[in-house]
């Protein structure tokens, strides 16, 4: 079968070339996503100390504000506007719109990100 | 063209796939929600343990919570399938995969609901 698994077909997922520009979108969007998905299980993990009262709560905000754990936080932040403006990209495609300028959207929504990114690691470490 | 764009995969089937893309957007649209209300209504956001008990005393926030972990639960579910699913998965693999995102999804449902009642009692 053309797409059973083997071996060497994942020895070529890390072979960077011969991609086009479609690939890497689907990479991105597959590395965002398992990014994400892990987020949401420490995200609601760590939600639970609200239960466990103040002291819980408060130490692990105090945690969270180290530069290791923000820089974390940014890359989610970073995974969510790369996922969601990419995925606005492939819901639009999938009902017809737009498919015939999908490359052109793809890097502009990547300008996009790039500079909200910015603007949020500008706001985290230096505003906030 | 028509090989470029998203389209359900071989046993996804179209109405999840169709949920799938549906609740993407409807997180696109909570996610910039949970955000300003986390950060801009909350003054200088939820830092606090306090900060959190008042947040929730606000009508409609613990709905809007609930509802956009809902939406994000069963979007990641879907995703993770997703990936699952190009594995190649034989029948009696996806059996077991579908019962477990199944499990999975209402314990961490029911999980975020029962911690937002918590937090929304105090």
């Amino acid at each position: 079968m053309e797409n059973s698994p083997s071996s060497s077909k994942f020895m070529r997922w890390f072979d960077p070339r011969y991609r086009q520009v479609g690939t890497w979108a689907f990479i991105l969007n597959r590395v965002t996503a398992i990014g994400l998905t892990v987020y949401l299980v420490l995200h609601l993990f760590m939600l639970g100390k609200l239960a466990q009262g103040p002291e819980a709560y408060d130490s692990f905000i105090a945690l969270a504000k180290t530069p290791l754990i923000k820089f974390g936080e940014l890359l989610v932040v970073a995974a969510g506007i790369l996922h969601g403006l990419n995925g606005i990209r492939i819901t639009l495609n999938s009902f017809g719109v737009l498919v015939r300028y999908q490359k052109q959207i793809f890097i502009i929504l990547l300008i996009l990100s790039v500079t909200a990114i910015a603007y949020f690691a500008y706001f985290m470490f230096f505003l906030a | 063209m028509d090989g470029n764009i998203s389209k359900p995969k071989v046993q996804e089937g179209v109405w999840l796939w169709l949920l799938k893309v549906l609740f993407g957007v409807a997180i696109a649209v909570l996610i910039a929600v949970h955000f300003i209300v986390n950060h801009l209504v909350a003054d200088g956001g939820l830092l606090t343990y306090q900060d959190v008990i008042n947040y929730y005393k606000i009508p409609g926030i613990a709905a809007m919570e609930i509802a956009f972990l809902i939406f994000v639960v069963i979007h990641a579910l879907m995703g993770t399938r997703s990936i699952f699913l190009d594995l190649n998965p034989s029948e009696k693999m996806l059996k077991i995969i579908n019962w477990g995102m199944l499990v999975l999804g209402v314990a961490a449902i029911a999980y975020g609901i029962w911690l937002a009642q918590v937090i929304a009692g105090r």
